[in-house]
């Protein structure tokens, strides 16, 4: 045993200067951090994207959770606080952008420069049941009387709340709207009749539309969405034009480094991470869970976050559910 | 016709799964880490699945179901070791096991236990299996029955009746304990509007208190200061003994199995509670149509079998909705459903058309599982004994060292050692004034389930509590809770003598 110890101590000490001879990013193992539990949405997004973009590196990226405190904030600060070299990545989405907010740090969300791979959209649907078979109806049926129609989706201030709220906003309906602690709570409680409506994202639902135990009344992003044996979902959009004032609001998977990484290593971040969404692999992966693959990066995922997170701050600071002003951390108003 | 034609495929799938030696290592391997996992305070079958879930992304998606499923099982089974040997649960899910369990080891029995334990484990995931070929969708639909009123009054008599069933003298204690836990629950951002309570400001309790180092902290801390305290050795008694299981006890209590399994299938398939409410309420039941009621607590076999059955029962109890309705029955089904969805099967209502195999496959390697989870416990059991062989002064410090891992690994997060201490000493005064510890422990774990669905409930009702009365399940429900409660009143009680004479005479 001893024997094997000191053999292995003297070939790791006569490679290690080999490692760091090669001086270009990467010369050793990526860590990334993912700030959700393993086995959820970002976690398995993250493990997909950076298992190919190791495929384009001479390194391993080795994936761990790390979860807890306020929307994340433990993953982010544990990510943020190692050293700014790249090798370090933050697997998040757009929840994180309370983490602020909510007292979680004390940072704007724009310290980070993130890679989006993308997201399930959104759609609003009815239990098979209710009377309702287009979104004009519904909304009609909600406008007649207010506050009547209950409507679920998780906890105040998520992204579903989100985008039921802009419904609301942008149609002029009102909803009763009763919280759920995740997706499949609020799925599972219009299966049992306690609700009516439902947002959440369509690889969230897709089995239950297809089951037939849902009906899908409108995307709630511009363009209708095309699903295996249903046939297309009409954008809400078409009925309501009103609702691009406030949508879409879409889910933001992928990760992030901090903004002040060198150069030449966010170059070579962005150059594998291009080349990893552009495989096969990813898109049929997007296909099959029902994802719209975005890839921006710099400047133009800058401006998604920014305006989840003003979004996101000001809702939940006009819901009371935020413990810091968005002005005290410098987040513009929508 | 149908059913017939099910069963065969069934032994199909089971035979190809068995014939596959890569197949038969991974079962094996990943039970005996299940049991590990289980065995050791504050690692969960929940932590077990996700450590799992990231090395399983690799394989196909049958060798990875064997890997986690095993894992499973084995932890849920685990979870009996700790509580039985030394009176500390490995597992939330085992919390019942420890109350007869650990009084067995220390009239010297401990192997005899746990000897029994591994068979009715066995036989309850066995019994649970059958339901998952057989009648599942008629499950599913029961689990539909659950809305937010249902939910609340479900988490509610979990709380109650482990209340009821763990005081050492007044039924009161074990209440009060169970509310110490809910209001613990309380703490932290509520999940429905967000808004902080009980945080006082500090960051680490905006998420709540984790329920592993409360567990961890409420049962090892007493323990640890208790022996360290009378300098006592449970292993001085210990007989060796057959581990392998007199059939006579096992086919005396096969009604006592069979009820047991019962209660963890249909406990498992309502969704988002799991083991550790199916151990009590089996508990409670065993205890209750007990014709010997006054020797549970004491080191009574059927205790033990009663809350091993219906926590390993769970597991195929809580597959049901999760590969019918794609809802997790329980924490490591919620952990298994995201480890299938990075395998690319979406289980939900169109399961039977886009992977027609799909449930007799997961039913088979239920199956498998518990074989191997048996034979891996025979095997086990015996050495597992012989820890308490170990003196008190080496064996105690390691518990110590085990019991802040745990809290730990969680995570990873320091704070969870700050509250696991804490807890722990408030536990051993609450102990030595004979207040139980496993009520305040389901109250952490329960509670933010009762308080959440009450809270919806009612705002989904508009405020009224009407709906109570209106549904079947929460009637029932309701019901219950009265008359658990009501039973404890002295006037009840007097009322209760007098009704039974009444009619007794009249019977005569």
């Amino acid at each position: 045993m001893k024997k094997i110890i000191i053999a292995s101590l003297v070939l790791v000490m006569a490679l290690a200067p080999l490692a760091w001879a090669k001086k270009s990013f990467p010369s050793r193992n990526i860590t990334a951090v993912v700030v959700w539990g393993a086995g959820g949405g970002t976690d398995t997004c993250v493990r997909i994207i950076t298992a190919e973009m190791q495929k384009f590196m001479d390194v391993n990226i080795n994936v761990i959770n790390k979860t807890g405190g306020v929307a994340g904030s433990v993953g982010m600060s544990h990510a943020y606080s190692q050293k700014h070299d790249g090798y370090t990545l933050c697997g998040l989405s757009e929840s994180n952008v309370t983490a602020g907010v909510q007292g979680g740090w004390d940072k704007k969300f724009d310290v980070w420069d993130t890679f989006i791979v993308g997201g399930s959209p959104d759609l609003i649907s009815v239990t098979a049941d209710a009377p309702y078979q287009t979104i004009q109806e519904l909304i009609e049926a909600a406008k007649k009387n207010p506050k009547s129609i209950k409507a679920a989706a998780s906890g105040a201030g998520s992204i579903h709340h989100l985008n039921l709220l802009a419904v609301e906003n942008g149609s002029g309906a009102q909803f009763h709207f009763i919280p759920y602690k995740g997706s499949a709570p609020s799925q599972n409680a219009a299966m049992t009749g306690e609700v009516t409506v439902v947002v959440t994202s369509l690889a969230e639902q897709q089995q239950l539309l297809r089951g037939g135990k849902l009906r899908a009344l409108g995307m709630l992003i511009p363009d209708s969405f095309e699903v295996a044996d249903l046939g297309t979902i009409p954008s809400a959009f078409d009925a309501y034009p009103g609702l691009s004032k406030y949508l879409p609001i879409s889910q933001a998977i992928g990760f992030a480094v901090p903004a002040d990484v060198p150069r030449e290593a966010k170059d070579v971040l962005v150059d594998t991470f291009n080349k990893a969404m552009a495989t096969d692999k990813v898109k049929t992966w997007a296909k099959e869970n029902y994802y719209l693959l975005s890839g921006k990066t710099g400047a133009e995922s800058k401006a998604v976050f920014d305006a989840l997170e003003s979004n996101f701050a000001w809702t939940l600071w006009e819901l009371g559910a935020a413990t810091v002003s968005p002005e005290t951390l410098g987040i513009p108003k929508p | 016709m149908i059913l017939l034609e099910r069963i065969g495929s069934f032994f199909t799938i089971l035979l190809g799964l068995a014939s596959e030696p890569l197949n038969l290592a991974i079962l094996f391997g990943s039970v005996v880490m299940g049991i590990l996992f289980g065995a050791m305070p504050g690692l969960t079958s929940t932590l077990g699945v996700a450590l799992l879930t990231a090395l399983t992304y690799g394989m196909d998606t049958s060798l990875a179901m064997i890997c986690l499923l095993a894992i499973y099982v084995g932890g849920t089974y685990g979870g009996s070791y700790a509580a039985i040997l030394i009176n500390i649960p490995g597992t939330a899910a085992a919390a019942a096991t420890a109350m007869d369990g650990y009084p067995l080891a220390c009239k010297g029995e401990g192997g005899r236990a746990i000897g029994l334990t591994t068979t009715a484990s066995a036989i309850g995931t066995i019994i649970s299996m059958l339901f998952v070929v057989s009648i599942s969708p008629l499950i599913s639909r029961f689990a539909l029955q659950f809305t937010s009123f249902e939910f609340f009054l479900l988490a509610f008599f979990g709380i109650l009746i482990s209340g009821t069933l763990t005081s050492p003298d007044l039924v009161i204690k074990g209440w009060i304990a169970g509310l110490l836990g809910l209001f613990l629950a309380c703490i932290g951002r509520d999940l429905l509007q967000f808004y902080p309570r009980f945080t006082y400001g500090i960051p680490d309790l905006e998420s709540g208190i984790e329920v592993v180092p409360v567990l961890i902290g409420a049962f090892g801390i007493p323990q640890i200061i208790g022996v360290i305290k009378d300098r006592f050795q449970i292993g001085k008694t210990q007989k060796l003994q057959r581990i392998l299981p007199e059939i006579g006890t096992v086919l005396k209590n096969i009604p006592a199995i069979i009820r047991s399994a019962l209660t963890g299938v249909g406990i498992g398939a309502v969704p988002g509670i799991g083991e550790d409410i199916a151990g009590w309420v089996s508990y409670g039941t065993a205890k209750n149509t007990s014709k010997h009621p006054e020797t549970f607590g004491k080191g009574e076999i059927q205790g033990v079998i009663a809350s091993e059955t219906a926590n390993n029962a769970c597991v195929g109890g809580a597959m049901i909705p999760l590969l019918n309705l794609g809802i997790p029955g329980s924490p490591p089904a919620a952990m298994l459903l995201g480890a299938l969805m990075l395998h690319g099967v979406t289980p939900g209502p169109m399961i039977t058309f886009e992977h027609p195999n799909f449930i007799l496959e997961v039913a088979a390697i239920l199956l498998l599982a518990s074989m191997a989870m048996w034979v891996a416990g025979m095997l086990l059991a015996k050495q597992v004994v012989k820890v308490l062989r170990i003196p008190t002064q080496v064996f105690m410090p390691v518990i110590a060292m085990l019991c802040v891992i745990g809290s730990y690994s969680l995570g990873l997060n320091i704070f969870n050692l700050y509250l696991m201490l804490p807890v722990g000493i408030i536990c051993y005064f609450l102990t030595t004034m004979g207040y139980p510890i496993a009520p305040l422990v389901i109250g952490v774990i329960l509670g933010p389930m009762a308080d959440e669905n009450l809270r919806r409930a009612l705002m989904v009702s508009e405020g009224s509590f009407l709906p109570v009365f209106q549904r079947p399940v929460s009637l029932i429900l309701f019901l219950i809770i009265v008359w658990t409660i009501a039973s404890q009143l002295p006037w009840f009680k007097r009322k209760l003598s007098a009704i039974k004479k009444a009619v007794f005479k009249q019977s005569l």
